[in-house]
């Protein structure tokens, strides 16, 4: 079998299991795919044998440093192939890295439906608007990406709407009240399933513009707020945003749901807040606790040796997702997590060396390089 | 500048000298409790403190070094000095800038390695003084010694006035242009890897990549030489200990560079290499990565503003192009690294621009 063909058969499998076929395991299929990108990726054929990895279980699988993806690239197919290519946006200051895919199809199946099982709460109508600019073309933000997605299917609607402008709610003046008050009032009018997709900077920079005001909104909305602040606005704590959020929009907390996701991965992870969504009803968890899909799995790992560390201790995230099939089937990040009921909490990212005196710190050697 | 004037700010210099020298004799009561204060604030082993005393602390600078600091430095009314952690010897030169300026020296020491300035004013009391915050007035000259990210903090705080001489964030680099003969490679290499160990690597002359102005072969040759060089060192010098935040990135780095290139244990560093001619940036705690590439001059353009230092083994033409890529880093020979001129600030990059 041909290398496409390979990884072909392992989409197939991967959106099949997330489909709830039960002929396949994470594990088994985890395994598989690991398996494929040692005798595909030589990059992670190496890495595999520096660690001495045996690939015979989901822990042995070594996380690619998401470091990596800033540096070079990763993937097991060649740029020829790629149909779409992700720009991470970094750290503050940090320079950018690439995320390539050779089909979306995966992407989109996975993304679709756990989105919409932690961010549906009923049948109806529905409306779909983002706090974010416009989508690029081609696409480089995989959250623009998702976020377009989102629209086009939650309000079954044709490819393409995603494009209306009015969907897109922020711009170079910043957060687009008056049009994002107008879809509140679409919505309500049309008795619609509100649905504001988020960054929490630009939640912030919404706050700042309403500067105490609230939004006539329906109560059936849903705000997703994901992401850092990345030096793009004030800094609020979570448990604050989510108060304010849910003020401003006067719905309950429960309704501001935090997504969390990664450039370097295809799939999310979400609170399982939201009153009468699928995800909450099957998969309750205390909100802060992020619930990871069924073709996900968080491993909470020691910094230095990236064992996994004892249940319940914090560790560093290392991440083993299916979608990945032709990047890094495990993606070790640098952000703090600990495994609690029903998920784990995210505990911000684990702080780098520290610059200390005139060295040059891997931090700003990122800032000052990017592919 | 007068003749007087310039033997006054030369005589304030020759007490600290003084002081440094009197570090030197590991036998002397000052000598072995100077090794002792050292050893805990730096984290060196007790080899490295010893290694980075005898090469770097300039304990006889020339009279023509003397004279270029001296000359190099503006007089001012007052001398503020914020000294920063990790290269302690760094602290003489620093001061000495300070004196060649002013006979009003504030030194403000790093919270984390507060010893050597306070070695030297006890081997020279009264020639500066040192004070847990400066406050630096409209007219008087600051110099500042640090990362980036502390400096500009600082800056924010200086009233208005006050003239700001930064040294910030940088790292060192070593060239090798063209195939040398074997035996000139090892020596090459065995001096590289002295200028990597000293200090375990914290400072911003430390060597952090080597490019080779060659094919991937000879850089996989270079490494893996390299490696068995600081193996070899580290029996000698032993390094120091590592933060928990240095060990863990030592682990991603050496998992992010075996992604692209293979990754040699070099005691108990690393030496990296790759096909590519990609950067990796290796942290500090003696790991280096060897980049092969057949234009040295562009592969380090984007980088060329951090490039403080470079070691150099090549021909002049090569050179003579990367000291126009460079303006303002030291060139020198490999094992040189970490005893430039006592000319001025190690750092010479501002003064480039």
């Amino acid at each position: 079998m041909t290398q496409n063909a390979r990884s072909d058969a392992l989409h197939l499998a991967v959106q099949h299991f997330a489909a709830g076929d039960s002929r396949h395991t994470f594990a088994g299929l985890a395994l598989e795919i690991a398996a494929f990108q040692r005798e595909f990726s030589a990059g992670f054929a190496r890495l595999v044998k520096r660690r001495g990895a045996s690939l015979t279980s989901v822990e042995a699988i070594p996380g690619v440093p998401s470091d990596a993806f800033r540096l070079a690239r990763v993937a097991v197919h060649p740029e020829a192939e790629d149909s779409v290519r992700f720009a991470t946006s970094g750290t503050t200051g940090s320079g950018h890295g690439i995320h390539a895919m050779r089909r979306t199809d995966t992407y989109r199946a996975l993304a679709l439906s756990y989105g919409k099982s932690a961010l549906l709460s009923g049948a109806g109508s529905r409306r779909v608007v983002a706090l974010a600019p416009r989508l690029d073309d081609p696409p480089t933000s995989s959250l623009g990406y998702m976020m377009a997605m989102f629209m086009v299917d939650f309000e079954r609607r044709e490819a393409g709407a995603e494009r209306a402008p009015e969907r897109w709610l922020i711009d170079e003046r910043g957060v687009n009240v008056s049009e994002l008050e107008r879809a509140c009032q679409l919505a309500w009018d049309a008795d619609e399933e509100l649905i504001v997709l988020a960054t929490s900077f630009a939640l912030v920079s919404l706050l700042d513009a309403l500067d105490g005001r609230t939004l006539r909104a329906p109560a059936r909305t849903t705000v997703m707020q994901t992401g850092g602040f990345k030096g793009k606005s004030r800094e609020i704590a979570p448990s604050e945003l989510r108060a304010s959020v849910a003020r401003s929009f006067g719905i309950s907390e429960a309704r501001v749901v935090s997504e969390y996701g990664m450039t370097e991965l295809t799939s999310q992870l979400y609170e399982a807040t939201l009153p009468g969504s699928a995800l909450a009803t099957a998969r309750p968890a205390a909100p802060g606790v992020y619930v990871e899909p069924p073709w996900l799995r968080v491993v909470p790992v020691d910094p230095v040796s990236l064992e996994a560390v004892a249940l319940g201790e914090v560790g560093i995230a290392r991440i083993v997702d299916l979608g990945n099939v032709d990047s890094a089937i495990a993606v070790q990040t640098q952000d703090s997590v600990r495994r609690v009921a029903g998920g784990v909490e995210l505990l911000g990212r684990a702080a780098g060396a520290p610059a200390r005196g005139c060295s040059l710190a891997i931090e700003e050697f990122l800032a000052a390089h990017s592919p | 500048m007068s003749n007087s004037e310039y033997a006054a700010r030369r005589r304030r210099l020759e007490p600290l000298f003084e002081s440094a020298r009197s570090l030197l004799d590991p036998g002397s009561e000052r000598g072995k409790s100077a090794r002792q204060r050292l050893q805990v604030s730096s984290g060196l082993s007790p080899e490295g403190v010893e290694f980075a005393l005898q090469r770097c602390l300039e304990s006889a600078p020339s009279e023509a070094e003397t004279e270029a600091l001296i000359r190099a430095t503006p007089q001012a009314r007052r001398a503020h000095v914020l000294l920063s952690a990790n290269v302690f010897v760094a602290a003489h030169r620093a001061i000495a800038i300070g004196l060649a300026a002013s006979e009003h020296v504030q030194v403000r020491a790093s919270r984390r390695e507060p010893e050597m300035a306070e070695l030297l004013l006890e081997g020279a009391p009264g020639a500066f003084t040192l004070v847990s915050e400066l406050s630096p007035q409209p007219g008087d000259h600051l110099w500042a010694y640090g990362s980036d990210e502390t400096l500009n903090a600082v800056k924010q705080t200086l009233p208005l006035g006050v003239v700001f001489h930064r040294h910030g964030s940088g790292f060192g680099i070593a060239v090798i242009g063209g195939q040398p003969p074997s035996d000139t490679l090892s020596a090459l290499l065995a001096a590289l890897a002295e200028d990597i160990a000293l200090f375990d690597q914290r400072g911003c002359l430390s060597p952090r990549v080597l490019l080779v102005d060659s094919g991937p072969e000879l850089a996989h040759e270079v490494a893996l030489e390299l490696a068995a060089a600081l193996t070899k060192l580290e029996q000698r010098v032993p390094r120091g200990r590592l933060d928990a935040a240095e060990a863990a990135e030592i682990t991603t780095f050496c998992d992010s560079a075996s992604y692209f290139g293979d990754v040699y244990p070099a005691g108990l560093g690393f030496v990296s290499s790759a096909e590519s001619s990609a950067w990796l940036m290796p942290p500090i705690g003696r790991n280096l990565h060897v980049l092969p590439t057949r234009n040295v001059k562009a592969s380090i353009a984007k980088l060329s503003h951090l490039v403080t230092s470079c070691a150099f083994a090549g021909d002049a033409e090569l050179r003579a192009s990367l000291e126009a890529a460079l303006p303002g880093a030291r060139f020198c020979r490999f094992g040189e690294l970490q005893s430039p001129p006592f000319d001025g600030p190690v750092d010479r990059r501002l003064l480039a621009t």
